[in-house]
């Protein structure tokens, strides 16, 4: 490539503050009807995310890649912001912990459906459902 | 009068226990920082989601989502005191759920029923020894709140609102103003009020300067999505102070104690000195009696 990318700022967001804020080549979130892959100058757009994989080209070379939950996504002005519940840098994930979380949701899950406790349906799903994603991510990029 | 053998026993008594309540209060003010960095953190993700929602509202042609109704007649509400997992916070506790209670008194002289969520190991035991029914319960993490924790509460009340169980839901918990102060406050978190969906003359500018923005999918689709994580992030916040609250509380408390013990070995060392200042007296005053005995 000649001449590489214009970039433009791209922030990632969680409850627990900003994952990434920085500027980037392009963005491509899991937007609930498919991948959305977003460069510098793009039209404004409100999107809704589905949980799976945001990865963020800093350069031709440097790609940062985050196991996200599910959330929404904006862009405006140059500026591409993704809000989503929880994410992890996949070079961060620790598969035995994501393997842990995992067992012991569906063990709970197990005992709820057997009656046998009280805990919240809803969320056991959701921590399922984030640990598969982790799971997911780290085994699609070492294997 | 007490011997000074006992004195001594109580004084080093009252020292293990200051040392210990120096050592919470230390634990108290590092939970506090955190609990502080916390909140800020979530601001951006708040600010934003809040933005989002205005734009979608804007976009939406009409609003008509179960979240947002507001019902005729409000008969039943569903009360969230958020408490902490532990005592030795001063008052922290106890005033959660003394403003809950009055609110329950007032509800109930208007005639409607009360249904209770508790959050926080005391506020259950209060709630359970008080004969209340529980339609939820929320333990073991209040010294640090994670975000799952203000989904599963968020989803529960959600759940009880658009189902009809319930008409209103009250969070009763204490917002972080500093580390002395704590205020009690009373949010209803259900339903949504619509001003949220409305924005200021400003923002109506800025927006038509950026353009029509693409949706996908359509405003109120998204709009249906966003309001759910609204909830969540209402009740994230709200996790987020009273856990800074409780902090606060309990640094405070911790450093009356240890000034209290301060205080009580100061007046103990006082009376020691003087118990074993009388025996040394009295003991002279049998030597020279028995010598004078003698001669």
């Amino acid at each position: 490539m000649a001449e590489a990318h214009p970039k433009f700022d791209v922030a990632l967001v969680t409850p627990d503050g900003a994952v990434f804020d920085g500027e980037a080549q392009m963005v491509v979130v899991p937007g609930a009807a498919g991948e959305i892959g977003v460069l510098a100058r793009h039209a404004p757009l409100v999107a809704t995310l589905k949980a799976g994989s945001t990865r963020i080209h800093l350069d031709e070379n440097e790609i940062l890649e985050f196991a996200t939950g599910p959330g929404f996504f904006k862009v405006e002005l140059d500026r591409a912001l993704a809000l989503v519940d929880d994410a992890v840098n996949v070079k961060e994930i620790d598969d035995e912990r994501a393997r842990a979380q995992l067992e012991a949701a569906k063990a709970e899950l197990e005992r709820v459906d057997a009656g046998e406790s009280t805990a919240d349906r809803w969320q056991l799903e959701q921590r399922i459902k984030h640990a598969e994603n982790q799971l997911a991510v780290s085994g699609r990029t070492t294997g | 009068m007490a011997s000074v053998q006992d004195l001594k026993r109580r004084i080093q008594s009252v020292r293990n226990t200051r040392k210990i309540t120096r050592a919470m209060e230390l634990v108290a003010a590092a939970k506090l920082r955190r609990a502080e960095q916390r909140i800020t953190a979530l601001r951006p993700y708040a600010e934003t989601m809040a933005e989002l929602i205005a734009g979608v509202g804007r976009a939406s042609s009409s609003v008509r989502l179960p979240l947002l109704e507001q019902r005729q007649a409000i008969e039943t509400v569903a009360l969230v005191p958020l408490t902490g997992d532990r005592g030795l916070a001063g008052a922290f506790n106890a005033q959660i759920m003394r403003r809950a209670f009055a609110l329950e008194r007032s509800l109930q002289v208007e005639g409607k029923t009360v249904r209770w969520v508790a959050v926080g190991k005391k506020g259950r035991s209060t709630l359970v020894f008080r004969r209340r029914d529980l339609v939820g319960e929320y333990l073991g993490f209040t010294d640090r709140p994670a975000y799952e924790d203000a989904q599963a509460i968020a989803h529960r009340v959600s759940e009880l609102f658009t189902s009809g169980e319930v008409d209103r839901v009250t969070l009763i918990y204490n917002t972080y103003v500093s580390a002395l102060t704590q205020r009690v406050t009373e949010q209803d978190v259900l339903p949504i009020s619509p001003d949220i969906l409305e924005t200021d003359e400003e923002e109506r500018a800025t927006d038509a300067l950026r353009g029509d923005f693409i949706f996908e999918p359509e405003p109120e689709e998204i709009l249906r999505r966003l309001l759910p994580v609204y909830v969540e992030t209402q009740i994230y916040r709200a996790l987020l102070e009273s856990t800074a609250s409780e902090q606060g509380a309990r640094m405070t408390a911790m450093r009356n104690a240890s000034k209290n013990a301060g205080e009580l070995i100061d007046t103990l060392t006082l009376r020691m000195n003087r118990a074993r200042q009388a025996e040394i007296t009295q003991e002279i005053l049998e030597v020279v009696a028995g010598a004078e005995a003698l001669t």
